[in-house]
């Protein structure tokens, strides 16, 4: 398979990822649009700031808050583990640390309301969003199983605070060790140190900022999303981190933006869509319902991206780089080695299957004769 | 150095295993807990507090006890690299059931760490990233090591070693102008100084004023340093308990 044919098999792609992306588009928040105060952001890039970035202009008072916290409380109580039951989503006490966490976020100043200490219940604290969005996103939060994290409009991930909405994949826990893997490799081999590293669907950005924070001064990076509000959101978070020297984020089909760079490749990782189209249904529901379907379908097998990004690399990678791929576990692992060995065996070695933290064979990694 | 490295879990990237019998199941914010392992019947150095924040959960054990006899092995640990630790370590994370990854929305980024050689598990839960829980984590099983890992000392000969002189208060008559300002117990390296003092208090049976002369110190001056550090002062109180002394207020 050469560039070219890669590149078609992926458009075909693109008209399908686009109806899918129009649908989950449609899922916009309604939440505090009243406060998002452009000039305040830093870009103009991201139409959701993160709510830990908006300015502090709303006020209410402890006892209205206290209210609503203990209104929010309740709701989440009632939960008991009856998502958790149906389909492994959280349970009470997830859901009232994620209560604290919103409070964090929301004021500029949570302690009075997380501390129970005697402060006097008519002083005046300040919000970065109106009390009546709070009870709004915490209705969405239990009633709609909106995930948290768009609530909020960010996730913490590794040591970084991303911004995240509607239309990009919420990062994950298990992604943040591909920055682990990447930054063991290029300890023991300066010259992907300071090579061109590419991030295949980056959706906020996650691993290409990971990388971009460990790589030599001269090592780039090239961030590639096919959908438009995901090219938003990894710009967003690139610039917020300071990183868009290094990092250059791009929208397009796969390798379609990386036709110049066929066998220069330092590094290649990607976290593509790998659940089995027949397992999306039986998702929790804040990943089936909210989340790009777009950064999850893997097609029937859940293997179509990854075989694609396996032959990608084949052709971008330079003699020497290094690649990581997140999959879904043990069985693609080995698929993948197996096709690997068997399709491309004299263009890669040192194949290795790298479980997670919670032991499941995760990653795939391997180098570039 | 009696402890073994378990090679099979080296690196960052162990497999998940059972959780011991040693180790409370349930997990909430800002808590620690560890099992500490001791051998048969010999339970006479825990004392457990009901109210503290660290709970001893006792059991018998494959795992060798943690003894004395490891000359140095204790402070070997403490002063090894993150890296090097946490080779020595089995990570996993809660709730893992179910195929994880994309799946899952999971803010459940709990982290816990058993430190093979010793059986000592440290977890933490609190923050949103596991990747900064591991790092707490793994602070926290610094600690539990520096508290729990004992050093044999040999009182005839003993001086104190300089990662204690330096968290002595200037007043001590043995601690040189060369020690630096004192180290407090928000600095990490505070945990080498609180280990080496544990090592002279166990070693002096519990006194406080036997172990604050061989420091240069007043026993009042060493009991208000044992006391501005609550892990040390549990730890302490807990040994003295064993001895049927007082604890210091």
């Amino acid at each position: 398979m050469n560039l070219s044919s890669l590149a078609r098999l992926s458009s075909l792609s693109t008209v399908f990822a686009s109806r899918i992306l129009n649908r989950s588009i449609a899922f916009k928040p309604i939440s505090c649009s009243s406060s998002v105060s452009v000039p305040h952001a830093p870009t103009s890039l991201n139409p959701n700031l993160p709510l830990f970035l908006r300015p502090p202009t709303f006020t209410a008072t402890l006892s209205d808050l206290q209210k609503w916290q203990n209104w929010a409380k309740t709701l989440a109580s009632s939960i008991g583990s009856s998502f958790t039951d149906s389909d492994n989503g959280p349970d009470s006490e997830i859901l009232h640390r994620e209560l604290n966490w919103l409070i964090e976020d929301a004021l500029q100043n949570p302690k009075p309301l997380l501390t129970r200490n005697d402060s006097e219940h008519d002083i005046v604290l300040q919000l970065r969003a109106d009390l009546g969005d709070l009870y709004t996103l915490w209705k969405q939060r239990i009633e709609k199983r909106r995930p948290f994290q768009y609530i909020v409009g960010c996730e913490h991930w590794r040591d970084l605070v991303l911004s995240v909405e509607e239309g990009v994949l919420i990062p994950r826990p298990e992604t943040e060790l591909i920055i682990d893997l990447v930054d063991d490799t290029i300890k023991q081999n300066a010259e992907l140190n300071e090579g061109l590293w590419v991030d295949l669907g980056t959706g906020s950005g996650a691993i290409a900022i990971g990388i971009g924070r460990i790589l030599g001064d001269s090592g780039r990076v090239i961030a590639i999303d096919i959908s438009p509000i995901a090219v938003q959101v990894a710009s967003f978070n690139v610039n917020r981190y300071n990183l868009q020297d290094k990092i250059s984020v791009k929208q397009g089909s796969w390798f379609d933006p990386l036709i110049e760079f066929e066998g220069r490749v330092a590094g290649f990782v990607s976290n593509p869509p790998y659940i089995p189209s027949g397992h999306i249904n039986g998702l929790q529901a804040e990943v089936g319902r909210h989340e790009p379907i777009l950064a999850l379908d893997g097609g029937e097998d859940g293997m179509s991206d990854l075989l694609h990004l396996c032959n990608g690399a084949a052709l971008m990678l330079k003699p020497g780089g290094f690649f990581a791929f997140e999959t879904n576990g043990e069985d693609q692992c080995l698929f993948l080695v197996d096709h690997m060995e068997t399709i491309h065996h004299d263009s890669f070695h040192n194949l290795k299957i790298i479980p997670d933290f919670a032991g499941i064979q995760r990653f795939v990694t391997g180098i570039r004769i | 150095m009696a402890f073994h490295l378990v090679k099979s879990c080296v690196k960052v990237w162990p497999k998940t295993t059972a959780l011991s019998p040693a180790a409370p199941v349930p997990l909430r914010r800002f808590q620690i807990r560890f099992g500490i392992i001791i051998k048969g019947n010999d339970t006479t150095s825990i004392a457990p507090n009901r109210t503290s924040l660290f709970h001893y959960t006792t059991s018998v054990d494959k795992i060798p006890p943690i003894s004395s006899s490891n000359t140095d092995g204790g402070r070997e640990l403490l002063s090894m690299s993150d890296e090097k630790l946490m080779s020595q370590c089995e990570m996993d994370t809660y709730k893992s059931s179910g195929p994880g990854g994309q799946h899952r929305n999971k803010r459940e980024t709990a982290v816990r760490l058993k430190h093979i050689p010793t059986g000592i598990i440290a977890q933490a839960s609190e923050d949103r990233s596991q990747h900064k829980n591991r790092a707490s984590a793994l602070t926290r099983l610094r600690s539990l090591l520096a508290l729990k890992v004992r050093n044999s000392i040999d009182l005839e000969t003993y001086t104190p070693p300089p990662e204690l002189l330096q968290v002595l208060p200037p007043k001590s008559t043995i601690r040189g102008s060369d020690c630096g300002p004192q180290i407090g117990h928000n600095n990490p390296k505070f945990v080498l100084g609180m280990q080496a003092l544990l090592d002279l208090i166990f070693a002096v049976d519990g006194s406080v004023a036997d172990a604050a002369k061989k420091l240069g110190l007043s026993t009042g001056a060493l009991s208000r340093l044992i006391l501005s550090d609550d892990s040390l002062r549990q730890a302490v109180n807990e040994f003295r308990a064993s001895k049927g002394m007082k604890p210091l207020k």
